[in-house]
């Protein structure tokens, strides 16, 4: 099946015993046996079942299975958050004294988790500039346990060779971790260049319209957990095969930290999901033609965009993404003023932090996302004073174009 | 045709797909299970069209939080 067939039929569908064709929200926290025996056999893993529905529900279900069929993995971990998918897979491969090695252009909530939350436990992550893939290999040490990079750096927009990290981490007998939220499986399956594992925020594209905060966790296959250097990981779950990794993350520590999915934002993200492949189609065509307009107009300094001609990672793009360029964009207006000016002026547009959601939203991310940053690490992440991040929405692009004509005239104005 | 079903020596009648092992084997939450062939995990996708041949090791797993075991799936 197709991307958007799978969208659709992937996984659990429907209700069998009813007909409905909607996956059921099963809204419980935990579920009856009959018997004593049966539910001491579910904990004991003699059968199998659910238990409670902070380590697993049906709903969440219905979306683990699709989703690891969209990534092409072998089994998914739907979390609360973006955040807490990251922090689940991180803190699973991670101990006190481990080194991560991380794009240095990527969300500030990540950042922020790898370099204050988890440098806290004496983790130490090195940040490297994605554009320059001998930069991972100078940063590998004995002691690194994982590569994390986004498939678009959010908000430097830089794409990473993902072939070629994956080459470098596995080289290292390390897993390469590849946040696909600004891509989506429409755009990439960074299983199938390598990565071993894909994470997501559900929040933005999939989830598809500012309704519910969610993340997942996919294992692609690619990663050997036997033979790799989680010894602890492959022991813990040895039965569980190649789905170990997986099962060390259901049975420690997902369950552990507690950041499972609301069956009700599992039902958000399926619904999403059906129409994830029409509406990024949509985000990259308006973005693109966006992303055009303003290169062509007198008043703005720079724009940022993988997806247009003489962009630096134009041809990475085209390898990677199959030409498109994804629903974000940036822009730069010369000063911090005119990008608050614009910001100010935009009538359609949304002043929020979120990203792909069907209304087109603006930012300025210097003073907002980052805003705990210091310049020096803003400049080394590539936010700049002047920059403006959109995440170009649904809406017809002549409107939206029309509004960020006359937003940049009255910014812009004298 | 000898399987090696969850670790034990099984003998199957005729030939089979995987979704008709899990049928035959009577597995319990079929939609649930993940289908390990030979050391490799199996697409979803693909129960319906991998044929089993004579001395294949099939896994059925589950990671629902009751544990991760594998001869348990079965009955
Ligand atoms: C690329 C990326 N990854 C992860 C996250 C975190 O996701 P969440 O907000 O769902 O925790 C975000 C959120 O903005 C993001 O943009």
């Amino acid at each position: 099946m197709n991307i958007s067939t799978l969208a659709i039929h992937g996984g659990l569908t429907g209700d069998g015993s009813s007909g409905a064709t909607a996956v059921p929200i099963v809204q419980t926290v935990s579920y009856a046996y009959d018997t004593a025996q049966e539910i001491a056999d579910v904990f004991a893993g003699k059968a199998p079942g659910y238990i409670y529905t902070r380590i697993a529900n049906p709903t969440t279900t219905a979306l683990e299975l699709r989703l690891a069929e969209l990534e092409d993995g072998i089994g998914c971990v739907a979390t609360s958050s973006g955040m807490a998918a990251i922090a689940s897979v991180v803190m699973g491969l991670v101990k006190t004294g481990d080194e991560i090695i991380a794009a240095s252009g990527m969300f500030a909530g990540t950042v922020s988790l790898f370099k204050s939350t988890l440098g806290r436990f004496a983790v130490k992550t090195t940040f490297v500039d994605s554009a320059d893939v001998k930069q991972f290999t100078k940063a590998i040490s004995g002691k690194t346990k994982l590569i994390f990079v986004e498939a678009i750096g959010n908000p430097r927009m830089d794409v990473p060779d993902i072939p070629a990290v994956a080459e470098i981490a596995h080289r290292a007998n390390i897993p390469l971790i590849v946040d696909n939220t600004v891509t989506t499986p429409v755009l990439i399956k960074p299983g199938r260049f390598g990565a071993d594992i894909v994470v997501h925020s559900t929040s933005k594209f999939i989830n598809g319209h500012g309704t519910a905060i969610g993340g997942a966790i996919i294992d692609t296959g690619n990663y050997n957990w036997k033979t790799g250097v989680f010894e602890d990981i492959s022991k813990s779950c040895e039965g569980a095969g190649r789905l170990a990794f997986l099962a060390h993350l259901r049975n420690l520590i997902y369950r552990d930290l507690g950041g499972c999915a609301a069956p009700m934002n599992s039902f958000l993200m399926l619904q999403g999901l059906e129409t994830l492949a029409g509406r990024m189609a949509k985000h990259c065509e308006s973005a693109e033609k966006l992303a055009q307009f303003l290169r062509g107009h007198p008043k703005v300094s720079w724009v940022n965009y993988p997806g247009l001609e003489d962009n630096e990672f134009h041809s990475r793009t085209a390898k990677l993404f199959d030409g498109r360029g994804g629903g974000l964009l940036t822009f730069g207006l010369g000063e911090r003023d005119k990008a608050f000016r614009f910001i100010d002026s935009v009538k359609l547009a949304k002043n929020l932090a979120n990203l792909g959601d069907t209304r087109t939203l603006v930012i300025h991310p210097c003073s907002t996302i980052f805003h705990e940053f210091s310049p020096y690490e803003q400049k080394q992440m590539a936010v700049t004073e002047d920059m403006v991040r959109v995440s170009v929405g649904l809406e017809d692009f002549e409107d939206i174009r029309d509004d960020f004509a006359q937003a940049i005239e009255t910014s812009c104005g004298d | 045709m000898n399987l090696i079903v969850n670790g034990n020596e099984t003998n199957v009648d005729g030939e089979l797909t995987v979704n008709e092992l899990l049928t035959e084997q009577n597995v319990k939450m079929p939609e649930m299970v993940s289908v390990e062939l030979n050391g490799q995990i199996l697409r979803r996708s693909e129960f319906e069209s991998t044929k089993l041949n004579e001395g294949d090791a099939v896994e059925f797993l589950y990671f629902m939080g009751g544990g991760h075991a594998s001869e348990r799936a079965t009955d």
